[in-house]
Formats: structure tokens, C-alpha cells, sequence
């Protein structure tokens, strides 16, 4: 018996007829599948070109308005919904750092679709580092391999991203720098990994700044938009 | 950091340091023990399969008790010795000026000398016995030598509901209340009142503690929060526990002499507990689906209503809220009600408007089984055979009837599906302490 890591509830589950009949060991899935049910995944054919985000048209408004990174493309898995709040704030706030492996087989098979020469997660402030043990991103990546080709500017975050209004986001600074020479980037396809897409004024900082340094095509996935 | 701070508390940091006078004083403790293959907690005790645990670094972490701040192996626990900063007293700081029972005497007299002791001991004591005003003896003597007293309880409401009782019955004595939603900071206090989580921010500070409602979620579920309690008193500290329904956990500790027993088996103003009646019903939440409320239930209800009776409706889940609300709306169009469960913004003002009586009836979930008293009104559970309703929690909501002395008298109607086991010792319960309190003479004692 085990109980979900988000709701506490005893995790009961049923059997799928393949777990039944190829004898490997049952692994336990980690949330229950009341909380697993509340998901909103989105489907690319029904998500924003640019952002990722749900929406009926090509490209949402927000992103008409990003005419600066014109070759950036953002996939989110799921929408920013209670549960998904719910679980980055136990994942990242109270550094339960078990929840990593919940979207790990997800995003590993979303990652490799992208058939990308370099994985990208985004970097966190050596404080925060310091402090959380972990950074999200990469914990999400555990079984994948990844570059750190970015770090942040600062040692310790000013203000959390979290803690802005849009208009503030948006004015944000380019955060990060290159942690590697730009040889590396040249000509390659890069996917940039981040936890959550608000405004995408952060993992559009990063594309940029890839882009100048010459990479060929840059490509962005999210757990989640919201 | 302030000395005051740090008095009987535990502190996660990696570095701490306070005024010169005390740094040698200074505890500081490794937050989690690492074997071979184990990690455990030293806040709440729990022991973790450490590769389950592991941050990337040589790291680890507890995952039961994170929510107070997380413990990482790579800190430190820091506290100072409760030092006892309060001043003796000779004239008592007791206000309240309320007469016992000769039955709730002997167990407020029994209270006083485990906490002059130091022991570990239960009270039980039915529904309604009166138990805050049984410790008032207790912790007057204790706080009038100098001693830190702290009341915790697992349920926020119960600890807000006791802290004015408690400021009102020790006027000179500062308090402080803590739990999860509060907005000032912790400051150190002769009299403290808190959730039980809260004890794993203590070590070793109280003389004495008492844990109020000790079978309530999660105290009753969470070992952490026992280990917590046992550290938040001090080694020679008395611990008290609180329950009209104890464990079968508790009542194995009292058979095996582990843990000494008073019982109060009466309510102070010397009436019998109202006893469960349980009427069947034919799968009630398909009745409801189409509309309808079960005959018997309907039956029930037009009785109650027609003699101006008030009345607790519980249900299993929050779900069945607004399908009971709705079919009963239509039904008695002039019956002020409303419903009531955990997430509800205006829980408290809702609560309040039943106690004032401004409605006639609260639609709820198990919330309400415990610590609230309302005047005059009739309990009535329906689907009284689903497992959220555990014996206990069956005991409590009976044990919501007949509060009040002028008004002792009140109707328990459970509508189930089925007899359960849990229903079935619900009504054993309270018969066998009803016959108890009767071979007492506690019965139509006093009045």
C-alpha cells in the first residue's frame, strides 16, 4: 500500500492487463489517479505555435506581440491548473524533491521528439541552489542528457519572477550568460527546458541569447503554461 | 538571534549564534540520523529509505514534516534550555470562578498531581463532560510555580475556540496561539496553545502539555506528531491526553499499565449521552441523483421541522453537500439552511450563524464532528455506513446533542445503508458509558 505524495491518500491502483502479464517488477505510480485525473494535458495540434499555450488560432496574441525571438517555438505539456500549483509549490517551494520523478517518463519521451543536438534545462541562482539542494529543471531531466550552457548573472535572485505583476516580468533583464563557448552552439538544435511558461519573457531570454550565439534552431518545453 | 527565541525551541539553520552570555549554552543537534540504509528525522522522529531521500549533493532530507521548513542532513537543529523565565506566584492567577461536579473534581484533582508528577495520562471523558474547565486546577498550580504549560490540539478550530476560554479563566497570564494561518511572529510565553504540528518547532520547553482531542486526524494518524510531542515537553514534564473516544492504540497502553486512566463517564450537568437511533435506507445517493430524499429520512425531517427543531445534518463528502442541499431546498422552502466542509470560505461565519441561530439547520461533513457546541438541536448522519465515519468520529457527532444543561436532551438519528461494524460500536460505546455513569450515580445527580 502506498498513499499519493500530493493528496496523502491511499494510492489504490488498478492493474493495467500489460502489468499483469509481463511479469516485471510494478512500478508504484507516485500520485493517485484522483490527482493524476485532474491534469489539463494540451495536444499540440491544439496549442499555440509559439508559446504552447491552448488556443484555437495559429498563434495567440501574446505571442503576435513577440516579434523579437521570431524562430522560438514553445511546447507545454499541461496547463497551470490547482493540482499542477499544488505540486510546484511542494516540488520547488517545500523541496519535496521525491516529485521529480512524477513527469520524468513524460518529459523524457517529449524530449526526445525534439530530436535536439543539446538539452538545455534552465539554470537557478547558486543561492537558491544552495538552499533548495536541487534545481527543479534538472530533476526533471535526471535520465537525460543535459548541457549546463547557461548560469545566471546573479548569485542571488533580486526578486522571484513569482512575485511580479506581467508588466514587471516583461521588463525583466537578460538573467542569463553563456557557460560554455559559443563554438558549441553553432549550427546545432537546442531545446531549452523550464518548469512553468507565464509570460515566457525568462526561456525567451535564454533562446535569444542562444540564437546570438549561433545556434540553429531553438526550441522551448515546458511542464506547464499558465 | 533573541535568546527568547530559542528558549525550548529548535531552530533549522547552518550556522547560529546568540549573545555571549548564552552561546555555551547553545544546543545544536544534527537534524537527521544516516545509517546504512535509513535517514531519520530528528524533528519528528520518522525514518526514511535514505536513497529515496537523496538531494543531488551528499544530501538528505525528510519528507514527513517538510512543511514546517524542510530538515536536511547538511543542517543543524539549534535550541537553548528552557530556562523558565516567569515569575512564582502565591496568589492564584485563576479567574474563573465556575463550580465542578463532585465527579469532574476528583479527575481535576487526579489532573493536578500527574502534572505535579511529571506522568503520562489520559482523561477520558464523554462528550460534553466538561473537560477545559477539569485542567483549570492543574495549570493554575503549575503556573503559579513557575512552570510552561502548553494546551495543543490537531485541530486549528479546537485551539481557537480554547484560547479565549483560557484568556478568560488566566487574565494575568500572557498567551500566545500558534498554528499554521497565523499572522503574528512566536514569542515566548508562560501559557502556549497550539496545533500539534506546531509542538515539532519544540524541544524539551514544556512541563507540562496536554493534547486535546489526542484521536483526532492527523494527530491519531501521524507517529511524527507524537514523536513531536513527546519531545516538545520536557524529560520530567507531565503529558496529559484528551479524548472522549480513545484509540484502540490508547486502550491498549491503559490495559497493559502503561499508561494511567481517569474516566468521566457523565456530562457535568448529570443527563445520560442521547443514544444512537439508526433507521435503514435503500442506497440513499441514487435517491438523491433522481431528486428525492429518502422516505425515511424525509419523514424525519417534516417531524423536525414541524416542532421548530434545529438540527446537524452530516454527510460522508463534500460532494453530497450540494446534492442534499439542493433536493432539500425545494422540499422545505421556508427552513433557513446551509452546508458547510473544510474549504469553505465563510466556514467560520457559518458556524457562527448556526450558533446565534440565525439558521435553522447546517448540511456539513465530518468537520463539525468535534469541538463545537450548539445549543438545542438534533444530530442527524446520513450514509452513517460510509468509512469516512470511523467509531470515533460517530461517538463525537452523537456526543453533538444535548450540550447545554437547559437543554440536555436531543435526537440522534443515523440513516445507513447497512449496520456497519463502526455503527454498531458507536452505539456500544455510548450505552456502555451511559450504564457506567449510572452505576456511578453520576446520573440525575446534579442539576
Amino acid at each position: 500500500m502506498s498513499e499519493c505524495l500530493l493528496c496523502h491518500r491511499e494510492n489504490l491502483q488498478q492493474l493495467t492487463l500489460w502489468q499483469l502479464l509481463n511479469f516485471q517488477p510494478v512500478v508504484p505510480d507516485l500520485l493517485c489517479q484522483e490527482c493524476m485525473g485532474q491534469l489539463e494535458p494540451i495536444s499540440v495540434d491544439e496549442a499555440c505555435s509559439g508559446c504552447g499555450r491552448k488556443c484555437a488560432a495559429q498563434f495567440c496574441n501574446d505571442c503576435l506581440l513577440w516579434k523579437a525571438v521570431p524562430n522560438f517555438s514553445n511546447r507545454a505539456l499541461f496547463q497551470y491548473n490547482d493540482l499542477l500549483k499544488r505540486f510546484m509549490s511542494q516540488y520547488k517551494f517545500y523541496g519535496d524533491y521525491r516529485l521529480r520523478k512524477v513527469f520524468q517518463d513524460k518529459i523524457e519521451r517529449e524530449v526526445r521528439q525534439f530530436h535536439a543536438d543539446l538539452v538545455l534545462p534552465i539554470p537557478i541562482n547558486p543561492a537558491t541552489q544552495q538552499h533548495r539542494g536541487f534545481n527543479q529543471v534538472a530533476g526533471f531531466l535526471e535520465r537525460i542528457e543535459t548541457v549546463d550552457g547557461l548560469v545566471t548573472r546573479d548569485r542571488v535572485k533580486q526578486q522571484p519572477q513569482s512575485g511580479k505583476n506581467r508588466q514587471e516580468r516583461l521588463r525583466t533583464e537578460q538573467p542569463f550568460t553563456l557557460n560554455l563557448n559559443s563554438k558549441k552552439f553553432n549550427k546545432k538544435r537546442v531545446l531549452i527546458v523550464d518548469d512553468i511558461y507565464t509570460t515566457g519573457r525568462t526561456i525567451r531570454h535564454a533562446a535569444e541569447l542562444l540564437q546570438s550565439a549561433g545556434a540553429n534552431e531553438v526550441m522551448g518545453l515546458t511542464l506547464a503554461h499558465g | 538571534m533573541q535568546t527568547n527565541q530559542l528558549f525550548g525551541r529548535q531552530v533549522l539553520a547552518d550556522k547560529l549564534s546568540v549573545e555571549t552570555a548564552w552561546q555555551p549554552k547553545l544546543i545544536r543537534r544534527p537534524t537527521m540520523i544516516i545509517t546504512g540504509q535509513w535517514a531519520i528525522c530528528q524533528r519528528c522522529g520518522q525514518r526514511i529509505a535514505k536513497q529515496t531521500v537523496q538531494l543531488p549533493q551528499e544530501a538528505y532530507y525528510c519528507p514527513h514534516c517538510f512543511q514546517l521548513g524542510r530538515v536536511t542532513s547538511n543542517q543543524w537543529l539549534w535550541s537553548l534550555p528552557e530556562p523558565n523565565l516567569f515569575s512564582k506566584r502565591t496568589e492564584s492567577p485563576l479567574s474563573w470562578t465556575g463550580q465542578l461536579t463532585p465527579a469532574q473534581n476528583a479527575c481535576s484533582q487526579q489532573i493536578n498531581h500527574i502534572f505535579g508528577a511529571g506522568k503520562t495520562h489520559l482523561l477520558w471523558a464523554v462528550t460534553g463532560a466538561g473537560k477545559t474547565e477539569m485542567l483549570f486546577l492543574g495549570i493554575e498550580q503549575a503556573l503559579m510555580k513557575g512552570l510552561r504549560v502548553a494546551i495543543a490540539s490537531p485541530r486549528v478550530d479546537v485551539c481557537l475556540e480554547l484560547a479565549p476560554r483560557l484568556q478568560a479563566a488566566f487574565t494575568s497570564i500572557p498567551q500566545i496561539v500558534l498554528h499554521g494561518e497565523m499572522k503574528g511572529d512566536y514569542e515566548y510565553r508562560q501559557l502556549t496553545i497550539c496545533t500539534t504540528h506546531q509542538l515539532l518547532r519544540f524541544y524539551h520547553a514544556f512541563d507540562v502539555l496536554v493534547i486535546d482531542e489526542v484521536d483526532a486526524f492527523p494527530f491519531a494518524a501521524d507517529p511524527g506528531l507524537n514523536f513531536a510531542a513527546e519531545q516538545a515537553k520536557k524529560e520530567t514534564g507531565a503529558l496529559l491526553y484528551l479524548t472522549a473516544t480513545p484509540s484502540k492504540e490508547l486502550q491498549r497502553l491503559e490495559r497493559q499499565h502503561k499508561l494511567t486512566v481517569s474516566y468521566l463517564p457523565a456530562r457535568y450537568h448529570g443527563y445520560p449521552l442521547p443514544e444512537i437511533k439508526v433507521k435503514l435506507t435503500r442506497r440513499w445517493r441514487q435517491t438523491l441523483t433522481k431528486n428525492r430524499l429518502p422516505t425515511a429520512v424525509k419523514g424525519l425531517l417534516k417531524q423536525l421541522v414541524s416542532n421548530h427543531r434545529r438540527f446537524l445534518l452530516f454527510v460522508p463528502h463534500v460532494k453530497d453537500l450540494a446534492a442534499l442541499e439542493s433536493v432539500l431546498k425545494p422540499q422545505f422552502p421556508g427552513l433557513k439552511l446551509a452546508t458547510v466542509h473544510a474549504g469553505d470560505p465563510d466556514r467560520q461565519d457559518k458556524v457562527q450563524k448556526m450558533r446565534t441561530g440565525e439558521l435553522d439547520g447546517l448540511v456539513t461533513t465530518t468537520i463539525l464532528e468535534r469541538g463545537v457546541t450548539f445549543t438545542n438541536i438534533d444530530v442527524i448522519v446520513v450514509g452513517a455506513d460510509d468509512a469516512v465515519f470511523s467509531t470515533a468520529a460517530l461517538v463525537q457527532i452523537a456526543g453533538r446533542a444535548g450540550r447545554k444543561a437547559a437543554y440536555p436532551k436531543g435526537l440522534v438519528a443515523f440513516f445507513a445503508d447497512s449496520q456497519t461494524k463502526t455503527i454498531k460500536e458507536a452505539r456500544h460505546q455510548i450505552r456502555f458509558v451511559n450504564r457506567k455513569a449510572q452505576r456511578e450515580g453520576l446520573l440525575g445527580g446534579y442539576k
